[in-house]
């Protein structure tokens, strides 16, 4: 690789440090969504065993938070290559990256933090007022969608590397 | 209303785990470990779980190639809404599978009063 001004010797690892962060905050906020909902369906199912089925669904959503990271480091990885093959990368791709996982990993956070609260709180509430079933996911969904909207803005921005 | 029944529930819960307590070590009785789930419920969580793992990343990397021609960002879409179609499939089984339950639970109406409180308060919705 070519050392220029464009593309300094530093700049995959600014790429780098994106597709980490896409996964580690990522996952954070999964595990932190499942860990609640866990807890909540832990209390839940102790006196109404058979709500275990639907009250499992903030456990799906924070696996999908986890996929959305997953298929942006994927996409991210794709993109680098080792300087022995001589391809230039460019210092615009690195910061580009960086954006991309910063932004689908940050939102995972706080969709994962949003369906964990949601999904403690909601079970247990379900166990009461079962009317509550479809507000519930719709607010699962909505705190989800967040995620969705990190990971469309890091597919947008993903795509101008090829230019 | 619901408040006051779960309330009543709770109790009665209660009661049944003293007495299964304090009975074992009395009489030598066996405890039940055999799984409460059926098993049809335990290969559906099985198949979602599989699904979740394997078929957006998966679908990825079949579409990202034969699909998409290389267009990685269209792929990744993919894999995204691969992910939401097995929570939108996950939903609906979960509700067939309560109103499932609501249909098989109503003939055998003389189980007990656990039974009755659960169809009370799926009456309830």
């Amino acid at each position: 690789m070519a050392e220029s001004e464009l593309s300094p010797k530093f700049a995959p690892f600014i790429g780098m440090a994106g597709i980490a962060s896409a996964m580690i905050f990522g996952s954070i906020g999964a595990a932190y969504g499942t860990a609640k909902s866990g807890i909540g369906i832990a209390g839940v199912a102790t006196f109404r065993p058979d709500l275990i089925m639907k009250c499992l669904i903030p456990v799906i959503m924070s696996g999908i938070i986890a996929v959305y990271s997953l298929v942006i480091s994927v996409l991210i990885a794709q993109d680098l290559a080792p300087p022995s093959t001589g391809k230039h990368y460019s210092l615009f791709t690195g910061f580009m990256h960086l954006a991309c996982g910063l932004s689908v990993g940050l939102t995972g956070l706080a969709a994962g933090y949003c369906i964990g609260i949601v999904g403690d709180k909601g079970v247990r509430a379900y166990m009461l007022q079962s009317r509550i079933f479809v507000g519930m996911v719709l607010i699962l969904i909505f705190g989800e969608v967040l995620g969705l909207y990190g990971l469309i803005v890091a597919l947008i921005l993903n795509t101008k590397s090829k230019g | 209303m619901a408040t006051r029944r779960i309330a009543a529930q709770e109790k009665s819960l209660l009661n049944k785990d003293d007495h299964t307590v304090a009975r074992p070590s009395a009489s030598g009785q066996k405890s039940n470990t055999s799984p409460a789930v059926p098993l049809a419920v335990i290969v559906k969580l099985l198949a979602f779980t599989f699904a979740m793992i394997v078929l957006p990343i998966g679908s990825y990397f079949v579409s990202v190639d034969n699909l998409f021609k290389g267009n990685s960002t269209y792929a990744g879409a993919l894999a995204a809404v691969m992910a939401n179609a097995v929570l939108i499939g996950y939903i609906i089984v979960a509700m067939a599978e309560d109103q499932s339950d609501e249909t098989d639970s109503s003939p055998p109406s003389a189980d007990g009063s656990a039974a009755a409180a659960i169809k009370e308060g799926k009456k309830d919705r």
